[in-house]
């Protein structure tokens, strides 16, 4: 990690005492229930992150009823089964500290395929309506 | 599963959107039911039928694909 990179996390104002379940640094043991010290960005920008598209994936449509409600369940199917297929492809493909970034990435890859795929859904089938008044 | 959703809705002079609001839905539902690419439910069905003064099976008939696995 570039010095200057290394400095910001150690000396900006979030890294902050906390409470963790378990903790294990690099070369060192496992820790139970300990207290540490931690830069709390990556676990605010996460939160924020999922909280943010759980509410754009779950809230309901203005004009929700039996058909939207399918779609949302068919893209989360489908969201689900894309998400742990690249997952699988990533096992076989991707090694050592790459696979990092993938499982970092990975925790919210499901959310996002949810939301892209059922908004297309969505989006397919006012334009099919819109066609229709057309012609 | 057959519909005669656009019969029905040309004989009682409804367009997509205005049967879609009687019934409480999306236009987007009425067209998709109508192309046949959703099964719909069961209280949807019955309202359908109920806003045409119609029973169910003269709105909406099975096929003979509907008896396949």
């Amino acid at each position: 990690m570039p010095v200057e990179v290394s400095n910001f996390i150690k000396d900006n104002p979030l890294n902050i005492k906390v409470f963790a379940l378990a903790s294990q640094e690099l070369s060192n043991e496992d820790e139970f229930f300990v207290v540490i010290k931690n830069s709390i960005i990556n676990e605010i920008l996460g939160i924020l992150f999922i909280v943010g598209a759980i509410f754009i994936a779950f809230s309901k449509e203005k004009n929700e009823d039996e058909y939207i409600t399918q779609m949302r369940l068919e893209s989360l199917v489908w969201a689900t089964y894309l998400n742990y297929a690249i997952l699988i492809l990533a096992m076989l493909f991707v090694y050592n500290f790459a696979f990092l970034w993938v499982m970092v990435f990975n925790m919210f890859t499901i959310l996002l395929f949810f939301i892209i795929r059922f908004n297309w859904k969505i989006y397919k089938s006012k334009k099919q309506v819109a066609d229709e008044k057309l012609s | 599963m057959k519909n005669y959703l656009k019969v029905e809705r040309a004989r009682n002079n409804l367009t997509q959107a205005q049967l879609a609001e009687m019934v409480n839905v999306s236009r987007q539902t009425i067209n998709a039911i109508e192309l046949g690419k959703y099964n719909l439910s069961i209280i949807l069905a019955l309202k359908i039928a109920y806003v045409f003064g119609k029973s169910v099976e003269e709105v909406f008939e099975l096929e003979d694909s509907d008896w396949e696995k």
